[in-house]
């Protein structure tokens, strides 16, 4: 129940008020919802029925493109492939963006003032440039293993063309968005607070745990949700940063549309990656409004 | 406020705490410098540790009219498409965080579709529509196409700024006699705006980046900076894709110049306050 | 994919929100009756091509033809091919006119459009020189594209570590297992020198004539089996435990960095980056016999073009002596019509190699070598 709610309540005709707040909200929202119904859902749901519908010829809906996919075993592989490095990254990102948000919120002086400028340039360094510069700096012969060569170290482990590579370059590509609405969430937290904390004898990892993050769960949830359907849904860095196999959905589906004449195969990975990152947008909703419900 | 609760614990750990931060640095720029070096190379054979400096690859790069062109381009097309989301996002925003309306969660929930459905399966879906509508390599096709990058941002993150500010304030507001739509601009919208600043930054990006949909409906007239960017970056020599790199960065470092007052702390405020 | 009534009732609505929103944005418009004429071709190949269209072919089709003025679209091989591609899809569904008047791309693209209805047939009574192209070359494509160049992929090596080049397959394959991780060949998903590599394998066993005509027939792809197998074998010995990097330039890449001192790479791409002092000076190149496969690089015209008479004059012009002579000393390509009508002294210096590649396999046969390849090879290991 919102405030607004109980205060229309309490002002009397509350059905006619609901009604009116009700046509109200609407309104405002159709804008943008046509756009994405006209330019996203309708072509989605064409694009679904389809993919139920291989052969026009036949009335009825009928899986088969799904089984046959799911049913090889390098559409499988890619499939796990794609989410644990997606997890793996977005782990990663989350573990330095937020101590690295921490430090931005409550450190002063001139060095928080640099790093917080340092470490919003990846966001404006477009993916396809930051894949390029990722893999100058870290191929074999790039700048980093000349350096070690230099230094006398003669095998260098490969560090692009692999998982390693996307996890490195996604993490790269995602940190400042990380620290960006992580920090937004922790500037509402009093300071104040976290002194009281320190005060009563809790250690750093104490007061993170029972102080930070509860105040903070709304923008880690827009963070990790975000983050996922970011990393997910990647093309370009898993296309030129990755290795040949597995792959990401992004590029195995490109593939069966580009390279393996199979345009329906395609659509119908693209059904099942929607799915996947839609799930977790839902238990984003779902935390979220729980949250909601019992705060008031 | 008195010195943090973390970074007062000793000196080992604060030496660790350094070390930490430039291996970070390192990792972020990095790349970003060796790419530097890259657009300074005449060429650059191993085990050479830096190249043989030159800039004949700029001379090569700068002769080639249609980047300045599609610098243009992107630079007229994205900011519009962030503005006109903007204008009828955030009421949209404030709708989902502020009024009761049937189907609220499920139509918050829809606009995630717009990054998470990948798109190569819609493309010929939203040509065909675009060519009924003769914005097929039209000016206002390119922006409509960005707009739909930026709709999650400019909504979920609004969303959750309008969520977070008390609605104390506005009831005040309301009692001492103003206006909705006064309350919204004199009170509201005040202490909302960090969190539309970000919203704006990502929103921006996301247009900005935008390569595929515009390079469907944007050709051959329309054509930005992203649609380039695979070409340019890819099939040339290492140097130019470098020198390309580094032009191609440029307007967006210098976004980051003018944009850093409202990223440093202190302008981020209140975004999730709860 | 045909769009439901909805969307049509949508697109009205959508129209009146557009209107009001970008009132002020005004729409300029594709070329329409303007003159002169502007024909918007769209190139999708390396820079060597984009450079034999923009410094070569367009001005000076522009100077013979001043009536038509050309702009040139170019798309890195692969990566926009997907989207005009949808673009000319939803043009014909929608019923319009296309602002693609010419479309240079991969053989898939223009099999996958041919029961669309997407191209137009060509005819020596469209396009008169087309007589002068060899009657097979023509008919591979079934008419619908004009073969105006070709090329072949050779076998580079750093000569400073390869001391006897490699003169067939065989040879290839023996130096790769002698000398593990200096070789390899790029994903053919990515580049046609990759493919070449792939193919090769695969024609070691059986004959290439069976897969380079129109016949397809799924059956026949048993036969493979041999070719994936010593592929497969050879993946250890591969460059990083058996790496294909994304694309042609990236082999050169890491031929020019020293990390692989052989690889298979187009001819014409591989003598560009060594003039330019891309590459070690220790490179050469060389061609096995038999040779890997080479291509007729086709140019497609979009049936609902809307400059098809200006685009039938551009490919008239395409296969004069002019423009083909460009061909042969820009990009060092093979001329698309027939020798016989290729000057005496371009004839004596082509003469080795003139047409010495292996045939492409069509392009259902190169789709499902692309996917078994990945199939079978990569992700076997």
């Amino acid at each position: 129940m919102s405030a607004v709610t109980v205060r229309a309540a309490a002002r009397g005709a509350p059905a006619r008020r609901a009604w009116k707040e009700g046509a109200l909200g609407l309104a405002l929202v159709l804008p943008p919802l046509m756009v994405l119904v006209f330019l996203i859902v309708l072509p989605a749901i064409t694009a679904i029925l389809d993919t139920l519908t291989p052969d026009p010829t036949v009335r009825g809906f009928t899986p088969a493109l799904y089984t046959q996919l799911l049913a090889s075993r390098i559409v499988r592989s890619d499939i796990v492939f794609t989410v644990v490095v997606t997890l793996v990254s977005v782990a990663v990102t989350f573990a330095l963006s937020y101590p690295l948000a921490l430090y931005l919120r409550f450190a002063r002086g001139r060095l928080p003032a640099v790093l917080a400028v340092l470490f919003t340039i990846p966001l404006f360094v477009p993916v396809v440039i930051a894949s390029f510069a990722m893999i100058t700096f870290l191929v074999n012969h790039g700048v980093i293993s000349t350096i070690f060569y230099r230094l006398g170290v003669q095998r260098f482990p490969p560090l692009v063309y692999n998982a390693t590579g996307i996890v490195l370059t996604e993490v790269w590509a995602s940190l400042p968005f990380a620290v960006l609405i992580l920090g937004a969430g922790l500037q509402a937290i009093d300071g104040a607070l976290i002194d009281g904390a320190r005060d009563v004898g809790a250690g750093p990892l104490r007061t993170f745990g029972s102080i930070i993050l509860p105040l903070n769960v709304t923008p880690t949830m827009i963070a990790l949700t975000l983050l996922f359907i970011n990393v997910f849904g990647s093309f370009t860095i898993p296309y030129l940063v990755g290795g040949n196999a597995p792959q990401m959905l992004g590029v195995t589906m490109t593939n069966y549309l580009t390279q393996y004449l199979r345009r329906s195969e395609a659509v119908t990975l693209a059904v099942m990656a929607f799915v996947i990152s839609a799930v977790v947008g839902a238990v984003y909703v779902v935390s979220v409004s729980r949250r909601e419900r019992g705060a008031v | 406020m008195s010195p943090t609760w973390y970074w007062s614990v000793g000196a080992l750990r604060r030496a660790v705490g350094v070390g930490a931060f430039l291996a970070l640095a390192a990792f972020i720029l990095g790349p970003l410098l060796t790419l530097l070096l890259w657009a300074c190379a005449g060429s650059w054979l191993f085990p050479s540790l830096l190249p043989e400096f030159s800039f004949k690859w700029w001379a090569y790069v700068l002769a080639n009219a249609d980047v300045t062109k599609a610098i243009r381009m992107s630079f007229a097309s994205a900011p519009l498409a962030t503005a006109l989301s903007a204008l009828i996002c955030v009421p949209a925003a404030y709708a989902f965080a502020r009024l009761r309306f049937p189907g609220r969660r499920a139509l918050l929930l829809s606009f995630l579709s717009a990054n998470a459905f990948p798109k190569i399966g819609l493309y010929v879906s939203i040509a065909t529509l675009f060519y009924r509508l003769n914005l097929m390599d039209t000016f206002a096709g390119v922006v409509l196409i960005q707009m739909v990058n930026t709709l999650l941002f400019m909504i979920w993150i609004p969303t959750g700024t309008f969520r977070g500010i008390n609605t104390n304030l506005e009831e005040a507001a309301r009692d001492a006699g103003a206006g909705p739509l006064r309350t919204f601009f004199q009170i509201t919208l005040p202490i909302a705006l960090p969190g539309l600043i970000v919203a704006v930054l990502f929103a921006f990006l996301a247009a900005f980046d935008e390569a595929q949909g515009t390079l469907i409906v944007g050709t051959p007239n329309h054509i930005t900076m992203p649609v380039m960017m695979y070409t340019l970056v890819l099939s040339y020599p290492q140097p130019v894709g470098a020198v390309f790199s580094v032009l191609l960065s440029l307007p967006s470092i210098a976004f980051l110049l003018l944009a850093q007052r409202y990223l440093r702390a202190g302008y981020l405020a209140a975004g999730y306050s709860l | 994919m045909r769009p439901a009534r909805p969307v049509r009732v949508g697109a009205a609505v959508l129209a009146i929100l557009l209107a009001v929103l970008l009132a002020g944005a005004g729409r300029p418009g594709p070329a329409g009756a303007q003159q002169p004429v502007t024909l918007n071709l769209y190139i999708s190949g390396d820079t060597n091509i984009f450079d034999l269209w923009q410094k070569g072919f367009i001005p000076a089709f522009s100077k013979r033809y001043p009536q038509y003025r050309v702009n040139f679209v170019g798309l890195m091989h692969g990566n926009g091919n997907d989207g005009i591609y949808d673009k000319l899809l939803a043009a014909k569904r929608a019923g319009r006119r296309t602002d693609v008047d010419l479309w240079e791309t991969e053989p898939g693209y223009v099999t996958q459009g041919i029961p669309e209805g997407l191209w137009l047939k060509l005819s020596p009574r469209a396009v008169p020189n087309l007589a002068k192209v060899p009657k097979d070359v023509l008919e591979a494509a079934e008419y619908y594209g004009l073969p105006y160049r070709g090329s072949s992929v050779v076998i580079g090596y750093n000569s400073q570590f390869v001391k006897t080049p490699p003169k067939t397959f065989d040879d290839v394959v023996a130096w790769i297992k002698a000398n593990p991780g200096k070789f390899t060949y790029c994903d053919p998903n990515t580049g046609g020198s990759g493919q070449a590599f792939v193919t090769a394998a695969i024609y070691r066993y059986v004959d290439p004539a069976r897969y380079s005509g129109k016949p397809y027939d799924v059956k026949d792809e048993a036969a493979w089996e041999q070719g994936w197998k010593m592929l497969r074998d050879l993946q250890p010995a591969m460059y990083n435990n058996g790496f294909h990097p994304n694309g042609n330039v990236a082999v050169l890449q890491l031929l020019a960095q020293q990390n692989i001192y052989m690889a298979s790479v187009w001819s014409d791409m591989g003598l560009d980056f060594y003039t330019r002092g891309q590459l070690p000076k220790s490179m050469r190149f060389t061609q096995i016999t038999p040779p890997l496969i080479g291509d007729d690089a086709r140019v497609t015209l979009p049936a609902g073009s809307a400059h098809i008479g200006g685009t039938l004059v551009l490919l008239n012009w395409l296969l004069t002596p002019e423009a083909q002579n460009m061909v042969i000393n820009m990009v060092a390509g093979y001329p698309g019509i027939d020798w016989k009508y290729m000057p005496a002294s371009v004839r004596e210096k082509f003469k080795d190699v003139a047409k010495g590649f292996a045939p492409y396999p069509n392009p259902k046969y190169l789709a499902d070598i692309k996917r078994l390849w990945h199939e079978k090879v990569v992700a076997a290991q």
